[in-house]
């Protein structure tokens, strides 16, 4: 191919652009669907490997432990210093512990933890799973008649739906000890009247939705690595473009599902 | 155009049956109304150039893609593939890849293991079953996905290349095993290759592909004497012929 017919093709006008990003976004989302689909009526027929899944609770939980954890310290920090440095200017010290806490179990938690695996976890399964695919791994499978859903997505699957709400109440606690420190240290705030302004805020329906946010993070990491690996065919370099491609999907769509519970649980009446 | 005639044995019907056969890739037609049958007990070679189409007919076979036109039959659902890139899990060892093949028969452990110790030692790969793929050799990795595709003992077995890669010695065993195979199990074989030795050992007919046909059909023997100007430039390695490079 010459230089011109290189440059005519990738100078798309800005509507053929959108044409081609809208619609290979929409067959992943189609794709993405299907595989929840066939994902959860292999989990109702009871079709899960526990040893396998163990085994993904362990890479996708433990392995992440750390890094959730010093995101969410940092979080804690920064979000403690400017609420409290707010708050006291308005002699709102008691408020400072409730305010911070709602925000971390409320949008933080969830998000950190939401984030970090898709980093984490969902760039490795859509690399994993997209070698697979170009090494004929999965055809080899199907030859076998082992459905890879099954055997792939399903042990990923449930082991992230354990393990990220672990996570994201981790992070949570780990940002309000990072928030009730800072709060200590820069606004001289007492851990006691932060901890009683947290009790008096937090409600069982906080945790509920928490929970919600967290099964969905799990849910979207999951179906969105495993549908871009599964249906990814080519060579070596569709692997780092795969990988890409799934955590530019699971991280924005972390961000907008996480809106739509907030605005569906929490919007003012 | 096809020359030879297909050795139809007395009555019995095909165990492959593969009716005008078509496959295009993005636009470019690779299978043009491909035909050929294979009976039980019998191995048929599918020689041709790179690129001719040879592997999409097995991953037609064996239910990997599916024609736009023409029919496959099959006698037996019981069908091991040999690929041509091994296709071995990296995440399992050698043991656990023969396992997977063996899940949906619910076998105890101890029969499971005995199967697939069997089949190692067939490939000489004993002292290997917990190995994991990467730390292999191409030629041994190649062994392991053979006894994998073997480990059910099917009634049809497709080989991609078996022996390519291998050092002769090695190639040798594998087509005595597969020769072995198909007189053990009476399986229908399929052998793509493009070793020599392989197609004029194990075959007991030849079917040379060209340009997304069979071109030409006979026995072995036939192939190597074969006046045809297709199979006479194959069979001889010459660059004189009607199949320039890069044209498949
Ligand atoms: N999934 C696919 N998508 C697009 N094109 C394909 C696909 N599979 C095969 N092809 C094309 O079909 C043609 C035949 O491929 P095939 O692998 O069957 O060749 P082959 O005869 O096995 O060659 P070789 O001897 O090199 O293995 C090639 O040109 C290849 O690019
Ligand atoms: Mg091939």
């Amino acid at each position: 191919m010459n230089v011109t017919a290189q440059f005519k093709r990738l100078a798309l006008t800005p509507q053929e652009m959108f044409e081609t990003w809208f619609g290979s976004g929409l067959q992943l989302c189609g794709q993405t669907i299907i595989m929840f689909v066939l994902t959860l009526r292999c989990i109702i027929k009871g079709q899960i490997d526990w040893s396998e899944v163990w085994r993904q609770c362990y890479f996708i939980g433990v392995n992440s432990f750390v890094v959730v954890a010093i995101t969410a310290v940092f979080t804690g920090f920064a979000m403690s210093l400017q609420i409290a440095r707010e708050l006291v200017l308005f002699g709102a010290d008691t408020a400072i512990g409730g305010v911070v806490s709602l925000a971390l179990i409320r949008e933080i938690g969830p998000i950190t933890a939401g984030v970090m695996v898709a980093g984490r976890v969902g760039s490795a399964i859509a690399a994993e799973l997209t070698t697979m695919m170009v090494t004929e791994q999965i055809d080899a499978l199907t030859v076998m008649r082992i459905d890879p859903v099954q055997f792939l997505v399903v042990p990923r699957y449930v082991a992230a739906m354990l393990m990220v709400p672990l996570l994201s109440i981790y992070a949570m606690f780990i940002g309000l000890l990072a928030g009730i420190n800072i709060a200590h240290i820069a606004a001289n705030l007492p851990p006691e009247t932060f901890m009683d302004s947290v009790k008096q805020t937090i409600l069982d329906r906080d945790f509920t939705v928490h929970f919600i946010k967290a099964g969905i993070n799990a849910t979207l990491v999951i179906m969105f690595s495993c549908a871009i690996g599964l249906h990814t065919r080519g060579g070596a370099e569709d692997v780092g473009i795969a990988t890409t491609r799934s955590i530019v999907w699971t991280m924005t769509m972390i961000f907008v599902f996480n809106y739509i519970v907030t605005s569906l649980t929490y919007a003012p009446r | 155009m096809v020359v030879g005639r297909p050795s139809e044995k007395s009555g019995n019907a095909p165990m492959i049956e593969v009716v005008d056969l078509w496959k295009s890739f993005n636009g470019r037609t690779v299978l043009k109304g491909v035909n050929f049958k294979v009976w039980a007990g019998e191995t048929l070679a599918i020689i041709g150039p790179s690129g001719c189409g040879k592997s999409t007919i097995l991953k037609h076979l064996c239910g990997l893609l599916t024609p736009d036109k023409g029919e496959i039959i099959k006698r037996s659902d019981e069908i091991g593939l040999v690929f041509q890139s091994s296709a071995l899990l990296n995440s399992l060892t050698v043991g656990e890849n023969l396992a997977l093949g063996l899940r949906r028969r619910k076998l105890s452990k101890r029969e499971q293991s005995e199967i697939i110790m069997e089949k190692l030692k067939l490939v000489g790969l004993a002292d290997y079953i917990n190995t994991y793929p990467p730390q292999l050799s191409g030629g041994q990795q190649k062994r392991t996905g053979f006894a994998r595709a073997i480990v059910n003992d099917p009634k049809i077995i497709l080989y991609d290349e078996p022996t390519t890669g291998l050092d002769p010695v090695m190639s040798t065993i594998i087509e005595d095993y597969i020769i072995e195979l198909e007189h053990e199990l009476k399986a229908a074989s399929i052998v793509v290759t493009h070793q020599l030795s392989t197609w004029s050992r194990t075959a007991d007919r030849v079917n040379l592909m060209f340009a997304g046909n069979m071109v030409w059909e006979g026995s072995p023997t036939e192939a190597l004497q074969s006046e045809d100007q297709y199979m006479k430039q194959f069979a001889h390695a010459t660059r004189q012929g009607p199949m320039a490079a890069g044209k498949v």
